[in-house]
């Protein structure tokens, strides 16, 4: 199997003075994959692209691109395109020269650079503004410019800093499919950071999530919502995320809010302290349910999302039905058995059934 | 109403107007209606009306143009040098990823020393002969003795090297803050574009900073065209009229041979070629570089 396109990382370390940035990273992206790099900011989502990028090295670690130890290697001879946030498009050069400018210096004839400029712009649909400047473009225009510079060169492996946050939210949802469609067509890797979970989900093939440094989960989209592996990966995914409540385990029974929920799993040994999960869709307004009290009902056009208290433990509720409530109601409620995620309330981490 | 409001503004700003054209207009005026005067206190019984007569001996006046030799070497030598080591400096300076403000502070020392006083510096502690610093390390370093001073070239050279000293501090600290406000994120882009270092300088950092560049050239080449006290307290213009560029010759004939007329003349020719050579440059400044596609 080919190695183009393949990045590992292996126990990278990073620190920024006191700052532990990134700690004991292990990666491993394939060939032709999208692969999305998740977290909130700060993370070390970003630390971890620009290290691949060459514009970071790690204090430990190491870094291979198609099978090759990168990890002190300058950017330059990595093989890559990368996309910034703000772009960063050579101002004082045309659109034409910005998409020209990686050819020039690798020296490719003058002759050979117009046509694959032309042919770059026009993958992304900028072939009538090569002779405008970057200032002279809207957010988008600069967007794809942006992209065309960076897939002109051909290069195996895409690296993407949040490249849709600059801009407005319809033309997000439209660049993402453009973007996901693209990478498809070039048959290349791309490594996309975004905090945005949407984005990762709809984009990624796989995806990392990330917090304070380290990966906390590394899977498809699938696996991330639907078994995430502790607690900060459920109450980070979704939207809202999952609801989390302290509730024992003892045997097959879980007892959460006074209320006692058969599971069907192995009964464990001993009783335990743990946290449930479960996501807002996965709860049901029933007459013979837990009583809440509503706090707030937003109106999300397509459902109704409630705020419950059950005592002083807020629960978010999507309510498909047309639900006509007031505040300070009562609304008994009961979870799905099925959708119960369970986590080890000392260590965060999932119970499997 | 409106027209009390008026004339309260013109109340106020008719003192500073006033100073303005006392100190600045009238004196320029003056001087152009000299220009066109015999104006000579020592042959006061020749005063008159004199037409172009001035402006005419000029013309075949062959210190005038060894003046104007001289402006103009000294304007594009000084300007130069101080584009290029202040740029380099700045370059060099950015690189160090700490305590900048110490290169800063130590840039201002010579701008804000007074150009008198930095001729005097130079003459007497610098390039004197024999106990002179440079004079010392010049022959510490096995190199004949140079008169620095006292020699025609060496006397150009260390005018240029003076102002130069004086005033590249400031190309310095202009292009320091030009290259503090660059973004980053376009050079890590080349980078990865795989534009090594010196392609980086010569297709982001001179195309970036050149409005610098060209405001730095223009605010030089203005001063450097009417330099004047660092070189009358180094050399007085000489040893003969090795150093006397037009601004120094212009002086020297107002008051040195009391010619007010003829000196009037020289200064307006100065004063011609500063607008001319300013507006070229401003034009400079404006002009879009268009690029053949």
């Amino acid at each position: 199997m080919t190695q183009a396109g393949r990045v590992t990382l292996r126990g990278i370390n990073k620190r920024f003075g006191s700052f532990t940035a990134l700690k004991n990273v292990d990666l491993d992206i394939k060939p032709e994959e999208f692969f999305a790099l998740l977290g909130p900011s700060g993370s070390g989502k970003t630390t971890t692209l620009r290290m691949i990028a060459g514009l970071e090295t790690p204090d430990e670690g190491v870094i291979e691109i198609a099978g090759k130890d990168v990890t002190f290697a300058p950017p330059g001879d990595r093989d890559i395109a990368m996309v910034f946030q703000n772009y960063a498009l050579y101002p004082h050069m045309t659109v034409r020269e910005n998409i020209a400018f990686p050819l020039k210096m690798e020296k490719v004839p003058a002759k050979e650079i117009e046509p694959r400029v032309v042919d770059a712009a026009k993958k992304v649909d900028i072939d009538h503004l090569l002779h405008r400047r970057p200032g002279q473009l809207s957010g988008g225009q600069q967007q794809r410019c942006a992209l065309a510079r960076a897939i002109v060169r051909q290069p195996k492996l895409f690296l993407l800093d949040e490249p849709l946050s600059n801009l407005d939210a319809q033309l997000r949802l439209q660049t993402r499919v453009e973007l996901k469609k693209l990478q498809r067509s070039l048959n290349v890797t791309a490594i996309y950071v975004t905090h945005d979970q949407e984005e990762a989900m709809t984009l990624a093939d796989r995806m990392a999530v990330f917090f304070n440094g380290e990966i906390m989960q590394i899977g498809t989209p699938d696996e991330v919502f639907n078994r995430p592996d502790s607690i900060a990966v459920a109450a980070f995914i979704g939207s809202p995320p999952m609801n989390l409540l302290p509730a024992q385990l003892d045997g097959s029974q879980l007892k959460v809010e006074g209320r006692t929920i058969e599971l069907d799993r192995k009964p464990t040994a001993t009783p335990m302290a743990v946290t449930m999960g479960i996501r807002p869709s996965h709860i049901r307004i029933d007459a013979d349910g837990i009583p809440a009290r509503l706090y707030l009902s937003e109106n999300m056009g397509e459902s109704v999302l409630l705020n419950l208290y059950i005592g002083e433990h807020l629960v978010k509720v999507r309510a498909n039905e047309n639900v006509s409530l007031d505040d300070g109601d009562i609304v008994p409620i009961t979870f799905d058995v099925n959708a119960i995620h369970l986590f080890d309330a000392q260590t965060g981490i999932r119970i499997e059934n | 109403m409106h027209q009390s409001e008026r004339r309260f503004a013109m109340a106020i700003t008719m003192p500073a107007l006033l100073v303005l054209l006392l100190t600045t207009t009238f004196p320029l005026g003056y001087l152009i209606w000299s220009s066109f005067q015999t104006l000579n206190l020592a042959m006061p019984f020749l005063d008159g009306f004199a037409g172009f007569s001035n402006y005419v001996e000029m013309w075949g006046d062959s210190r005038y143009w060894h003046a104007m030799q001289l402006t103009g070497i000294y304007t594009v030598s000084s300007v130069t040098l101080q584009v290029v080591i202040g740029l380099g400096l700045a370059l060099l300076v950015m690189q160090i990823p700490r305590a900048q403000w110490v290169f800063r502070i130590v840039a201002i020392l010579p701008i804000v020393l007074a150009p008198v006083v930095v001729g005097l510096f130079w003459r007497t502690l610098m390039l004197a002969p024999n106990f002179g610093m440079v004079d010392f390390l010049v022959q510490w370093l096995g190199f004949e003795q140079i008169n620095w001073l006292g020699e025609p070239i060496p006397a150009l050279i260390s005018v240029i090297a003076i102002h130069t000293w004086q005033w590249t501090p400031f190309a310095f600290l202009v292009f320091l803050a030009s290259l503090a406000s660059l973004p980053g994120d376009v050079f890590e882009a080349a980078r990865i574009d795989k534009a090594n270092a010196f392609q980086r300088f010569w297709h982001l950092t001179l195309p970036l900073i050149r409005p610098a560049i060209i405001i730095v050239i223009i605010m030089r080449a203005m001063i450097s065209l009417a330099a004047f006290a660092a070189i009358f307290a180094a050399t007085g213009g000489g040893p003969g009229t090795a150093t006397e560029i037009l601004n120094l010759y212009a002086f020297k004939t107002s008051f040195v041979e009391l010619n007010f007329g003829y000196g009037s003349a020289l200064a307006v020719s100065l004063l011609i070629i500063t607008m001319a050579v300013s507006a070229m440059l401003f034009r400079l400044r404006t002009a879009r570089t268009v690029k053949p596609q």
